[in-house]
């Protein structure tokens, strides 16, 4: 299974790390590779993941939009697991490898706040000591998930460098574990950044394909035609897409942030867009100019506005496992009402983008087609963005 | 042998250690960084480390992400950066090399930027996120051209890869003197010393300490155990500052600090 020794899925992944890095992430490896079998982490990680966080998630058959649609449409309802969106799946995972391994002190990047809030979480749950890296310009605008980290008992480090968004504070995150990385554990929020950690976050989002499987197989005794799922980093669309590989009539589909369109230069649509190159890491598609520096990216949703995409994608593109399409802000915030009206679901932004490509692609599919949707978060977090930009606020 | 390796041996035998600074290409201008390179290798200075700055800088700390992100608003680029090596060619007789994280020289395409490498003099390359693992296509694609690679090592890295790397470097090792990333400290640690004096009954090899050199007496400290200092940040603050005139002292005096005799 992928990724080999070197961390590669296929010319993608590896170690693109400074040599202080190298022995931290070797010991991670190990120790992941170590502990994640043990009976004591894994009875631990799915009691926390039950009890806690309220798992397994419903895959629900919406039956109105199927009708809208034409097909059936079935919602993994990630934004129904505790603190709203698929985030908590990982980091529950990676907090608790860090105590195990004797960690005292977990780090981590955010950008509109969702790892963030969901790393505070877990750190609070188990009592270790919490600090979420966040751009200045995210602080700004996510005040209230800023104020929830607080009241968890984490400490968020505005960063200034840079674009002062997600990417810069993940430059930052690297920089403090270079430093601390004997007390401290940094829990990357996506399926992003050098071995192990796009295989770690991976392994830990499985879950949301492991149950997907077992329960399209309950309620259609077959397995499904089509997954669809945002892509920023990809953390929650790996999560579906992976227990699914070796099913090669599973078809995967991956949306992307079009921002104000792929052929502006406001968008997130790395894989779409992109070239392949190296950022935060490893070997991917990313967004850059002629002279390989990194570009600004944008979209109407926060936990999609990201140059990088996670190597596996990557992989899944160029060996034609997985399609990718990018839906403008405009499609996506047509997804956000009509899912919202005939559902009475308000899905993040993020989902919005694959419900909206649903909506105007929806003559390429047949009446016998079964779709399954990762819905990877709630939408409470953007109804004042949407409001606003409505002109409702 | 390469322009950086004849340095080390001459300078063994002048029974010195190698001032080794590093500037970033296009700070504070594409102009001004030239006249500082050639003022610092007037004031003793005998290796040059020439930055070409990055959007994403992850191995540096705050004042060469500054230097960096003020370059690139200043409209420097690569070619640039090759334009300003030429120049140099003419203008200071030390030997100089390009640290670059690796995607630029990626997207540049690496024999291209190999070849480029040898028509503007830089004998050497410092890929910051290039691990040994990944490294052996660029170092081939180098070594055609006489240009080193420039390999790292921490005090924190194993002894078994420690041996790998030093037995495969070329030109010298840039040891980076404690865990964290550029930037001026005040103590060097025990286990960088021991990092050292190890490297050293591996095989022989130039080594350069880098991360965290700002004073006299860190220098007195460590250079029984090096064949050299690199010094970034904490120049660069002085540039920053303005402080050119105790630049140029600073170099004056760290240099004769390094003369072993």
């Amino acid at each position: 299974m992928l990724p080999d020794r070197k961390g590669k899925f296929g010319i993608f992944g590896g170690k693109f790390a400074p040599e202080t890095l190298i022995e931290p992430l070797e010991q991670l490896e190990i120790a992941y590779k170590k502990i994640s079998k043990t009976k004591e982490f894994k009875e631990r990680l799915n009691y926390l993941l039950k009890e806690y966080a309220g798992r397994p998630t419903p895959l629900y058959f919406a039956e109105n939009f199927s009708k809208f649609l034409g097909f059936k449409v079935y919602l993994k309802r990630e934004d129904l697991v505790f603190t709203g969106a698929h985030k908590i799946n990982n980091t529950l995972g990676q907090v608790l490898l860090a105590k195990m391994m004797g960690k005292t002190r977990i780090i981590a990047e955010t950008g509109a706040g969702q790892h963030g809030v969901a790393t505070a979480t877990v750190c609070a749950l188990l009592n270790i000591k919490c600090e979420v890296y966040m751009g200045e310009i995210d602080v700004e605008r996510q005040k209230l998930n800023v104020y929830r980290m607080k009241l968890l008992g984490a400490k968020v480090i505005p960063v200034n460098s840079g674009s002062k968004t997600l990417k810069d504070a993940i430059n930052e995150a690297m920089r403090d574990w270079i430093a601390n990385f004997k007390t401290t554990h940094y829990v990357i929020g996506s399926v992003v950044g050098p071995h192990p950690y796009p295989m770690i976050v991976r392994n830990f989002q499985s879950v949301i394909g492991k149950e997907t499987k077992k329960q399209i197989i309950e309620k259609e005794r077959r397995l499904p035609d089509f997954l669809l799922a945002c892509v920023g980093g990809g953390s929650n669309s790996i999560g579906l897409f992976h227990p699914f590989y070796k099913y090669k009539n599973v078809k995967f589909i991956g949306i992307e942030a079009g921002g104000t369109g792929i052929n502006t230069d406001k968008h997130a649509a790395t894989l779409s867009k992109g070239q392949k190159g190296v950022l935060h890491g490893s070997f991917s598609y990313i967004l850059q100019d002629n002279y390989g520096q990194i570009k600004a990216t944008h979209s109407i949703s926060a936990g999609l506005d990201y140059p990088g995409v996670g190597p596996e994608h990557s992989f899944y593109k160029e060996t034609k496992r997985a399609e990718y399409f990018a839906v403008n802000d405009q499609i996506a915030l047509k997804g956000f009402h009509i899912l919202s009206e005939l559902e009475g679901i308000i899905p993040a932004l993020e989902s919005a983008h694959p419900i909206g490509w649903l909506i105007e692609n929806k003559k390429k599919f047949k009446k016998s087609d079964i779709v399954v949707v990762c819905l990877s978060g709630r939408g409470d977090k953007d109804v004042m963005e949407v409001a606003k930009i409505e002109g409702e606020l | 042998m390469t322009e950086i390796e004849r340095k080390f041996i001459e300078l063994e035998k002048k029974k010195e250690k190698a001032l080794i600074l590093y500037f970033t290409a296009g700070f504070p201008s594409f102009e001004k960084s030239i006249e500082i390179i050639k003022k610092s290798a007037e004031k003793g200075t005998d290796l040059i480390e020439i930055g070409i700055p990055f959007s994403d800088p992850i191995a540096d700390g705050p004042i060469i992400q500054y230097t960096s992100i003020k370059a690139l608003e200043n409209g420097i680029n690569t070619d640039k950066c090759f334009k300003l090596a030429s120049l140099l060619k003419n203008i200071i007789n030390v030997p100089y090399l390009f640290m670059s994280y690796f995607n630029p020289i990626y997207k540049y395409g690496i024999e291209k930027f190999a070849d480029r490498c040898v028509e503007s003099g830089v004998s050497g390359l410092i890929i910051p996120d290039l691990p040994y693992e990944e490294s052996f296509e660029i170092k081939k694609i180098l070594k055609e051209r006489n240009i080193n690679l420039i390999y790292f090592l921490t005090p924190y890295t194993s002894q078994e890869r420690t041996k790998k790397i030093v037995r495969k470097a070329n030109g010298f090792i840039y040891f980076i003197s404690i865990a964290g990333v550029t930037g001026p400290r005040e103590s060097l640690s025990p286990e960088t010393i021991q990092s050292l004096k190890r490297i050293k009954k591996i095989r022989k090899i130039s080594v350069a300490l880098g991360f965290g050199i700002s004073n006299k007496e860190q220098i007195k400290k460590v250079k029984k155990y090096v064949d050299g200092i690199i010094i970034g940040s904490f120049f660069l603050k002085k540039i920053i500052d303005g402080k050119i005139g105790e630049f140029e002292e600073l170099i004056v005096e760290f240099k004769k600090e390094l003369k072993t005799y």
